[in-house]
């Protein structure tokens, strides 16, 4: 039996070093990097104020063009939204940018609709960019509080980064070895994080009739989000992005709101159904550009 | 409880903690071990199923009791038959019951007759065709009077509960697997690392390969028209070395499982695509189950012995009966009979055993090894297809020629990322099952240094978020 331990033994032992150290050197790496939206705001981003940063899902992500809005307002903005997150990670964003020193008079936040009225959070599918900085109390909070199998895996990775990493090899390790070469380069962002869908080959279809959909904010994630910004003087506000053939009604008047939900009259300005092409993104941020003028002052 | 899970990983050391150092001192303590955590890895999936394992058991172990006491042949048959109808029964109402109510059908619908039909909502029971047959085989051998039946129920439901290979194999025998279930064991380090190198191999199979060609496999095979004619050949070939990685990856691990508790399985899988002809092939894959066939079907209907014809016959029923024991469908069907129409020329001109002695490969075969694997690979697309119109498609458009585009495997950063593991871990597989192949082993030597290699392949190559069921469990 001693013979038979001591290898298994000596095997998990050499195991646990050797992917030890790929792991500490894959997320070093990262964060060395501009690669995913954390990192890129530490080390790609020299601004330490802003006049507002936008936070939140796919459509907060290809929906607002900062360099439209700044260009229109003469503002300095930064998109820090993510695609697959929720409003759980948008609040581990927020608390990301405070932690680098940084501050914002305003808070876009643009979420998926339908995260607004979630009542349980679950992990999303993009919180593993935020595995570099798992040693901050903020991440590992955050992961702490899933339950699920990924989640604990993700907290456990400050113990034993090895579990995160060989989890989501493919999102994490190899774009690590990627950052190796190139620090620089970023996942499908530019420089002020934006990002747009292209133009799909579609007719110029009017849209006649828009369905409405009740909003009523019940997700305890935008408490905290206000919290957090009342606690650091930000300016909360909800943004609603356009929807095909939907318009949003919200039953709640405790947030400022930006409802851009039914502008589009033409599923021309569409990418698909919850997300707009470049077409549409332009006109979408120089509509939002205009009422965010109004707020500014 | 699947092996390449984290419930599984933790089951395994405690039921191993318990064996060598709790339950050591008696045979019964360690037998009882055995059943109770085999029920519990099956429970997992499915307690409700438990019962059939626990009613086939006693059923069997019943059945072989009686037969040793019994000496009229007309009641020795009766009670054989009790168990051959049990077995097969319960396999025909789990497994193909809705097939043959659908076929029948559709049968008419060809004529013009439309039927009302309402098939059941039954549920396969994991595992059902594996612990079905290894029952089965008992009973035979008892019947037979090849072995003579156990008198401890404990031990025959260790054997056919025994957890490594309860779900999908190897199918073991009564005459093999039983006698091991009386004695008390022993731990034997050496025997005990190379399971434990088995289990990493398996792992590598499995975790690395299988599911990584799964992530193009499942996208060609679902949208087969939408691709190019080389696109759909690296599917079919991506398929091949799924389903291998897969199934023997499983029966790697249930092997190296059960040496950790100083069990010996027979071999399931030895290097099947390194085979010269499909004779070959047959006995280098699933060998559990063709011998099983060979044993207790093609001997009985004769087999070689007789007229061409009768020998002909029996090589179809075998491999039609191999075909559908995959599962209810014409596909498995079909692909059994490709693999009759291609094994009779070789059975026919007496050449279906000219590498039965001979292991190590010689450079003026691999054209043969290289032939053999493609004829293989495109019967796996009947296997794979969900239908025979589906295969039939895919098979045309491969032979359409209408491209030579392989644009899905480098169309995004993530493919190309996929591609480049799946060539990688192809060759890494291929060149361990080389060398053990050349020097004349029954599975692949791993050193302390190359399965510590193979972990961290595992580790930083494996599928882990979406990993896909093991294949044969459907069977």
């Amino acid at each position: 039996m001693s013979l038979f331990l001591k290898k298994t033994g000596f095997i998990l032992l050499t195991f646990i070093g050797i992917s030890s150290a790929f792991s500490f050197l894959s997320l070093w790496s990262l964060r060395q990097s501009s690669f995913y939206k954390p990192s890129f705001l530490v080390n790609s981003i020299e601004e330490k104020s802003f006049h507002y940063v936008i936070i939140g899902a796919s459509t907060g992500l290809t929906t607002l063009n900062t360099k439209i809005i700044d260009s229109v307002l003469k503002t300095t903005g930064l998109n820090l939204a993510m695609d697959d997150t929720a409003l759980s990670s948008q609040y581990l964003m927020l608390q990301h940018f405070l932690a680098q020193g940084k501050t914002t008079k305003f808070c876009i936040l643009a979420p998926s609709i339908k995260d607004y009225d979630v009542k349980e959070n679950t992990l999303s599918g993009n919180d593993y960019r935020f595995l570099p900085y798992v040693n901050t109390i903020y991440v590992s909070d955050y992961y702490k509080q899933f339950s699920c199998q990924p989640g604990r895996l993700l907290n456990n990775s400050k113990w034993l980064p090895t579990l995160g990493v060989s989890y989501y090899n493919t999102e994490i390790f190899y774009p690590s070895l990627l950052a190796i070469l190139k620090p620089a380069s970023r996942n499908r962002f530019d420089d002020k994080g934006n990002y747009g869908y292209p133009i799909k080959i579609n007719d110029d279809k009017p849209i006649t009739e828009f369905k409405t959909l009740s909003i009523a904010l019940k997700n305890d994630y935008i408490k905290k989000i206000r919290d957090l910004c009342e606690l650091n003087n930000i300016k909360l506000i909800c943004y609603f992005s356009p929807i095909n053939r939907k318009k949003i009604k919200i039953d709640s008047k405790d947030y400022k709101i930006i409802n851009h939900s039914n502008i589009f009259k033409n599923e021309s300005y569409f990418y698909d159904d919850i997300h707009v092409n470049y077409k549409g993104r332009k006109i979408s941020s120089e509509y939002f550009a205009n009422d965010f003028k109004a707020l500014l002052k | 409880m699947l092996f390449n899970s984290i419930d599984f990983a933790i089951f395994l050391p405690l039921v191993f903690v318990l064996y060598w150092f709790v339950t050591k001192r008696t045979l019964i303590s360690q037998n009882i071990l055995i059943v109770l955590a085999s029920y519990l890895f099956y429970a997992w999936w499915d307690y409700r199923f438990l019962a059939l394992i626990i009613l086939s058991t006693l059923v069997d172990f019943i059945v072989a009791k009686q037969l040793e006491n019994e000496t009229d042949n007309r009641l020795r048959k009766g009670l054989f038959l009790v168990s051959l109808l049990f077995n097969l029964g319960m396999l025909a109402f789990f497994k193909y019951f809705n097939f043959f109510i659908e076929s029948w059908v559709e049968a008419w619908q060809l004529f013009g007759v439309t039927m009302e039909t309402s098939t059941l909502k039954i549920i396969l029971p994991v595992g059902i065709s594996f612990y079905t047959f290894q029952t089965l085989s008992y009973t035979i051998d008892v019947y037979k009077n090849k072995i003579e039946p156990t008198s401890s129920f404990l031990e025959f439901a260790a054997f056919v509960s025994f957890f490594p290979q309860l779900v999908a194999g190897p199918i073991e025998r009564a005459s093999h697997l039983l006698p091991q279930f009386k004695k008390k064991h022993i731990f034997n380090s050496e025997f005990a690392i190379s399971g434990l190198y088995l289990i990493i191999w398996g792992l590598f199979k499995k975790v690395v390969i299988a599911d990584n060609c799964a992530f193009f496999v499942n996208q060609i095979f679902d949208g087969a028209t939408g691709y190019s004619s080389m696109e759909l050949f690296f599917g079919a070939i991506l398929f091949g070395f799924q389903i291998y990685g897969d199934f023997s990856g499983y029966s790697d691990i249930a092997i190296g499982v059960a040496r950790l508790f100083g069990f010996s399985l027979m071999t399931n899988f030895s290097f099947p695509y390194f085979s010269r002809d499909i004779a070959e092939f047959w006995r280098r894959w699933h060998i559990s189950l063709s011998t099983w066939f060979r044993d207790y079907l093609y001997i009985p209907l004769g087999g070689s012995k007789g007229t061409t014809w009768q020998g002909v016959r029996n090589v179809f029923i075998v491999f039609l009966v191999s075909g559908f024991w995959h599962g209810a469908n014409w596909t498995f069907i079909v692909w059994g009979m490709i693999h009759a129409m291609l094994f009779l020329p070789l059975l026919l001109l007496g050449r279906n055993r000219t590498y039965v002695l001979s292991t190590k490969i010689y450079g003026s075969q691999v054209p043969k090894i290289i032939l053999t694997f493609l004829v293989i690979t495109l019967a796996w697309i009947f296997f794979r297809a969900d239908s025979v119109n589906i295969a039939y498609q895919y098979i045309i458009n491969l032979f359409s020629f209408n491209s030579s585009s392989v644009y899905m495997f480098y169309k995004t950063s993530k493919m190309i990322l996929f591609s480049t593991i799946i060539i990688f871990s192809i060759i890494i597989l291929l060149l361990f099952e080389f060398l053990a192949i050349q020097n004349n082993k029954k599975e692949v030597q791993l050193t302390t240094y190359s399965a510590i290699f193979i972990v961290i392949l595992i580790c930083f190559m494996g599928v882990f978020k979406n990993p896909s069921e093991f294949i044969y469990f459907q069977f």
